[in-house]
């Protein structure tokens, strides 16, 4: 299974990805969890020890003087296989966590490792990996094709105004070239009864999930845990788990 | 933008970009006062810690830690621990801002005397005082 999470910023992207990744690891194996934000999020949520795990510079290889391609690549020799097995760093339930390093100064530099972190992407062999993607709140990574390995896009919505109207413009995400094979929606932070309907309305998504506002996950986030550990009978982790179910019987 | 236009007198609001991106971009005297958004939590600390650390490396001005969605003492400290002698202000988790935000609202329209709407007030004019 390979899904991608986006939505506004401070939508749950992190706490619920981070949540599906690992109960998918539970039951199917390894899974690669990818944060293409270049601010620390998914590993808390996946409860990875680290915040910071870029991939290094001498994976990645510049393209030379008069050669066709992107700019940078992996290494000559090295698999995409091969660089997660190297370089994502290892999670609970065996969930693998690989993202493309942190921005820190005004000195940039992520270039390369971002070139790879797409390549590994769109070359890993589907069959052995699953992967749960969480990317930046908002729209442009998310149509410059950063969840292009993603055959399933959700969106996650919170029913606010400026969630339910991010969320409008992701919906587009079906109608890019190639397209996913689904955009829908999981609604969350949901308090009130009319609240999905209200996200599948205002979208025109179809929502395939329901996780309610639900106090265990704010804990969660101010211990800095991830929630399937610091709350893992919540409602928001048994919705979750019920968006599991719902996609691999789709799947 | 913020750095090309003419805005004269004018105050100028920018709310940036989630994370520091839009921070490394930004030149040198186009902003007065840098506001970093935080919540006492890791996630944000960590963040919050970069966009300090940028902020003073680039000299972009008046530094103010705002502490979002603060429920007591005990999250101040954090803040204060985390960041030292930087200006900090208080803003406290509150179900006003909530409320607004699922309404699609101003919150100093619908609940200018909520506490956190009255931290912002204390905020802005400190900033900006009212002659
Ligand atoms: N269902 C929920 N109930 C309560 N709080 C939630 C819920 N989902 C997410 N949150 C909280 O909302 C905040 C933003 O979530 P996060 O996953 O970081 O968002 P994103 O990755 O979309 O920016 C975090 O503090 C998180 O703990
Ligand atoms: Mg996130």
């Amino acid at each position: 299974m390979r899904v991608a999470f986006v939505g506004k910023g401070g939508a749950g992207k992190s706490a619920i990805a981070g949540t599906f990744a690992r109960l998918l690891a539970r039951r199917d194996g390894p899974v690669l969890a990818v944060d293409s934000d270049p601010m620390p999020g998914l590993a808390f949520s996946v409860g990875v020890p680290v915040t910071d795990a870029p991939i290094p510079d001498e994976a990645v290889q510049e393209r030379a003087e008069g050669e066709e391609g992107p700019r940078f690549r992996l290494r000559e020799g090295l698999t995409a296989a091969e660089a997660v097995q190297r370089y994502a760093a290892a999670g609970p339930d065996g969930v693998r966590f690989l993202q493309f390093g942190k921005l820190r100064g005004s000195s940039g530099g992520l270039l390369r490792s971002q070139f790879a972190f797409r390549q590994i992407l769109s070359s890993l062999p589907e069959e052995g990996w699953n992967v749960v993607g969480d990317l930046p709140g908002g729209t442009r990574q998310a149509f410059f094709g950063w969840g292009g390995y993603a055959r399933t896009i959700l969106v996650v919505v919170e029913p606010t105004a400026k969630s339910l109207l991010s969320a409008r413009r992701l919906a587009r995400l079906a109608t890019v070239d190639p397209p996913p094979d689904a955009v829908v929606a999981v609604a969350n932070k949901v308090r009130e009864p009319g609240d999905v309907e209200l996200v599948a309305r205002r979208t025109g998504l179809e929502v395939v999930a329901s996780v309610p506002w639900d106090e265990a996950l704010a804990d969660a986030e101010r211990q800095g845990r991830a929630p399937i550990d610091a709350a893992p009978d919540s409602a928001s982790v048994a919705a979750v788990a019920s968006l599991l179910d719902r996609l691999g019987k789709v799947s | 933008m913020l750095g090309s236009a003419e805005f004269g007198d004018a105050v100028v609001v920018a709310d940036l970009e989630a994370g520091i991106g839009t921070l490394t971009r930004l030149g040198d005297e186009v902003v007065d006062v840098v506001l970093a958004v935080v919540e006492p939590t890791p996630k944000s600390i960590e963040v919050g810690t970069r966009a300090v650390a940028l902020a003073r490396e680039k000299s972009l001005g008046r530094l103010v830690i705002v502490a979002n969605r603060v429920r007591g003492a005990e999250d101040v400290e954090r803040l204060v621990a985390a960041f030292g002698e930087v200006e900090l202000v208080a803003v406290p988790d509150d179900p006003a801002i909530v409320d607004a935000e699922r309404r699609g609202v101003a919150p100093l329209d619908t609940a200018p005397d909520a506490p956190a709407v009255q931290a912002l007030v204390g905020l802005a004019e400190s900033l900006a005082p009212v002659a």
